[in-house]
């Protein structure tokens, strides 16, 4: 390459100095063109040799400087005497760019970019500071078109040594193609001329290339040729087999298939093709909608007044069936009913409109076990199931404290270091798993790990030391348990950074009270400790069962109703032992009347409602079923915040006010009362 | 075999430049300093194709064109002219005087090629 970049240069600095004297004499002739042209000639010529040989300074350069003598003899521009001191300047520097060691020098640099800038100024005046655009052009277009090609070449087109063949496969190489070759003018065998040319093609092609490229395959014969370039469409009509057969077929029956015969063939194929673009187009945008459908962002203040709304037309609602049962007035009953169904449904979507996947909250603890397995220098692996049940918005946003606090114990106090679970015979690598499925009406988050276990004994005589249970009390390893959630207890022998914080598990117990959740403790020592949170699946609106125990009402959760019966009364106040037989099981109960401390009711039958507590059945016993009925459940003032047998109260229709029962609540806490 | 390509022009550079591209791609070059110092080459030996410059001393490119289609032998072979963008009216002359076809100037040795592919497998 050498020899001739040396050649180069001889030739380039000839023409410079060529260069150089054309404008000394255009500086003292300025209005004659010839002198022009010849500068700008050179300029072309020196610019179209340094592009050959890899000189792309050079181009780059003389490119805009010629622009500036083609804009003159256009007379867009007109010579002046900032003008050739710019170009003189620039040969000086075009001498200086024959020597490529100069590239690097800084003094180099400067100048040229100086040079340029001045070049630039003078062919866009109106922006000084803008450089000139690349002038590249878009290549390929991106879409696919099918073209109709009809080839035919002058009989004596070999004649100047063209062989079409050659032509048909860069054609080819453009794109798909199907190509079809004519022989209908050849003459008998007797008549040929090999010297002439008989055969003609047809091509179909599909491409993304610009039509210009297609020209420009035939750009040597286009003069001797009979070329028609004709577009039928921007699809790929190659591709689709039914066209190419009909073509097929076409052009077995005619010598010959023709632009007007094809192109009525491409129409119906582009329409099909259309067609089944604006199905699969449809199918798209619906499912799209679907999509946005249902990822609508609402306010969550929208979602506040939306339930508030749908809460105070459960209420009307239940006021109307009222009215309608009290008043007798013909037709106004199938209404009642008809507002009390829509009512029902408009509640259900109101209610699965405020939930949201519990994964929102889940997420959050990947980073925190990852943090925490860091800190701690624990090995855990972490396991998340049922990300996708659904919560309340309002009970998600009020689980994340209390379920980053047990998984921190966990972390902490939990799972052991590697060389004690090595020791153990377990997996040096610990496991977490946080759990989320529905039961009933209830979903139910557990946080299961295979650490050290919770010892009851160490748990029992903590509590006794710390004076929070008396030494001689018989408790079951339940029982024990539960004392952690109590307060002023901590396991923790020693506060750390991790768990410890003042926070303890009694203060988690609350927050999940606040929500109408429970939660609960099991834990096998050396095994792994399992806490379940059990929470509603919503805070304002419950279905429950509308009772009265002398003459108030009260509402019990339907989702913790398994059964009623209808009992005499004898059977509940003649028992010793709170046990009745049902359906052939002895099920335990409680005669609510008895336990508000008022008389026994003078029914002859008492109903008694069956309640699921803890896996077992507990039978509560009240005077009426008065129905099912939709509670909208309204705080209890702060004065009556101890009841907790009560989880709130709701306005029936008349107005009056129903209490709700929390049923594991009043068992639990009669059962106690009972004992003692 | 390899294809033999006879290269014609004045210009020292062009004809190192091209005989470099070809000789690469494969091909034999014999080079012509003008028209009349190509004709030399046509001493029977088998030529593919023959690139030619249109200016040059003692004979131009159009005569040599024309020369060679009368060459017993060479009546057929592909003749390319190196032409410049500006010589639009030049390009029907020598089609006339029996070229295959062009080639722009300035190229870059891709586009030679594509050109000569054109003409010659």
């Amino acid at each position: 390459m050498d020899s001739f970049r040396k050649k180069f240069i001889e030739e380039a600095t000839e023409l410079i100095d060529k260069l150089e004297v054309a404008l000394l004499d255009l500086e003292k002739n300025p209005e004659d063109e010839t002198l022009v042209q010849q500068v700008f000639r050179i300029m072309h010529t020196l610019k179209g040799n340094s592009a050959m040989f890899g000189f792309e300074l050079i181009d780059n350069f003389t490119h805009n400087l010629e622009t500036i003598y083609d804009q003159i003899r256009n007379n867009e521009l007109e010579l002046s005497k900032p003008i050739l001191d710019v170009t003189f300047a620039c040969v000086d520097h075009l001498k200086s760019m024959l020597d490529e060691q100069n590239y690097n020098d800084p003094d180099f640099k400067t100048i040229h970019s100086g040079l340029v800038e001045k070049i630039d100024a003078i062919i866009n005046p109106q922006k000084p500071e803008g450089k000139v655009e690349s002038n590249s052009k878009p290549e390929a277009k991106g879409v696919t078109s099918t073209y109709y090609i009809l080839f035919e070449p002058n009989a004596d087109i070999f004649k100047n040594g063209t062989n079409p063949l050659y032509l048909l496969d860069e054609l080819c190489s453009l794109g798909d193609y199907k190509v079809f070759a004519h022989f209908n003018r050849v003459p008998q065998i007797a008549e040929i001329n090999p010297d002439e040319c008989y055969t003609y093609w047809e091509v179909l092609l599909a491409t993304d290339k610009d039509e210009s490229v297609i020209h420009d395959v035939f750009i040597f014969v286009e003069s001797d040729s009979t070329l028609e370039i004709q577009k039928l469409g921007e699809e790929n009509l190659v591709a689709d087999q039914t066209f190419i057969k009909e073509v097929e077929n076409l052009a077995e029956v005619q010598k010959d298939v023709g632009l007007v015969a094809i192109q009525r063939l491409a129409k119906v194929a582009i329409s099909n093709i259309n067609k089944r673009k604006a199905e699969k187009f449809t199918k798209e945008r619906i499912a799209v909608k679907d999509k946005t459908a249902s990822s609508i962002r609402v306010s969550s203040d929208k979602l506040d007044t939306l339930m508030n709304l749908v809460s105070e037309l459960v209420t009307t609602q239940a006021r109307l069936s009222l009215f309608s049962e009290q008043n007798n007035i013909p037709g106004l009953n199938p209404i009642v009913e008809n507002v009390q169904k829509l009512t029902r449904q408009l509640r259900d979507i109101a209610f699965s409109i405020v939930l949201i996947p519990i994964e929102n909250l889940f997420g959050r603890f990947q980073r925190l076990v990852r943090d925490l397995s860091a800190e701690l220098n624990k090995d855990v692996e972490f396991i998340v199931e049922g990300a996708d049940t659904e919560l309340d918005k309002t009970i998600i946003e009020n689980l994340s404290d209390p379920l980053m606090h047990i998984l921190r114990n966990s972390m902490d106090h939990g799972i052991e270091e590697a060389r004690v679970r090595i020791a153990n015979g377990k997996p040096a690598k610990g496991k977490i798993v946080l759990k989320a499925f529905y039961s009933g009406a209830s979903v139910i988050i557990q946080v299961i790990d295979d650490g050290a276990g919770i010892d009851p004994e160490m748990i029992h005589a903590k509590a006794i030391s710390k004076g929070l249970v008396l030494p001689d009390k018989k408790m079951s390893k339940k029982e024990i348990l539960d004392l952690i959630f109590l307060p002023g207890f901590s396991t923790a022998k020693k506060v750390t950074d991790v768990s410890g914080r003042g926070v303890g598990m009694d203060v988690v117990r609350k927050k999940i009270y606040d929500i109408r959740g429970e939660v609960e403790v099991d834990s096998e020592k050396g095994i792994g400790t399992t806490i379940t949170i059990k929470l509603p699946l919503t805070l304002s609106i419950i279905d429950g069962l509308l009772v009265s125990i002398n003459k108030s009402p009260y509402v019990v959760p339907l989702s913790a109703i398994d059964k009623i019966y209808a009992v005499e009364k004898d059977k509940i106040y003649n028992t010793f032992n709170n046990l009745i037989t049902l359906d052939g099981s002895q099920i335990p109960f409680f005669s609510l009347r008895k336990e508000f401390d008022l008389e026994p009711s003078n029914e002859e039958l008492e109903q008694v409602i069956v309640v699921n507590f803890e896996d077992e059945s507990v039978g509560l016993v009240v005077d009426y079923v008065i129905g099912e009925y939709q509670a909208v459940l309204k705080p209890l003032g702060k004065h009556y915040k101890n009841h907790d047998i009560f989880s709130g109260a709701t306005i029936l229709g008349d107005g009056t006010v129903a209490l709700v029962m929390d049923t594991n609540k009043i068992i639990k806490m009669f059962a106690i009362g009972n004992k003692e | 075999m390899a294809k033999t390509i006879l290269i014609v022009d004045d210009s020292d550079s062009i004809r190192e430049v091209v005989k470099f591209t070809l000789e690469n791609e494969g091909y034999n070059v014999l080079v012509g300093v003008d028209g009349k110092d190509a004709l030399k080459h046509l001493n029977g030996q088998p030529i593919d194709l023959v690139i030619t410059d249109l200016h040059m001393p003692e004979m131009d490119g159009i005569e040599l064109i024309k020369k060679i289609r009368v060459t017993p032998g060479y009546e057929r072979i592909p003749i390319l002219f190196l032409t410049t963008e500006s010589q639009a009216a030049k390009k029907m002359e020598a089609k006339e005087a029996g070229a295959t076809g062009w080639i722009i100037k300035p190229f870059v040795p891709a586009k030679l090629l594509a050109a000569i592919n054109k003409v010659i497998r």
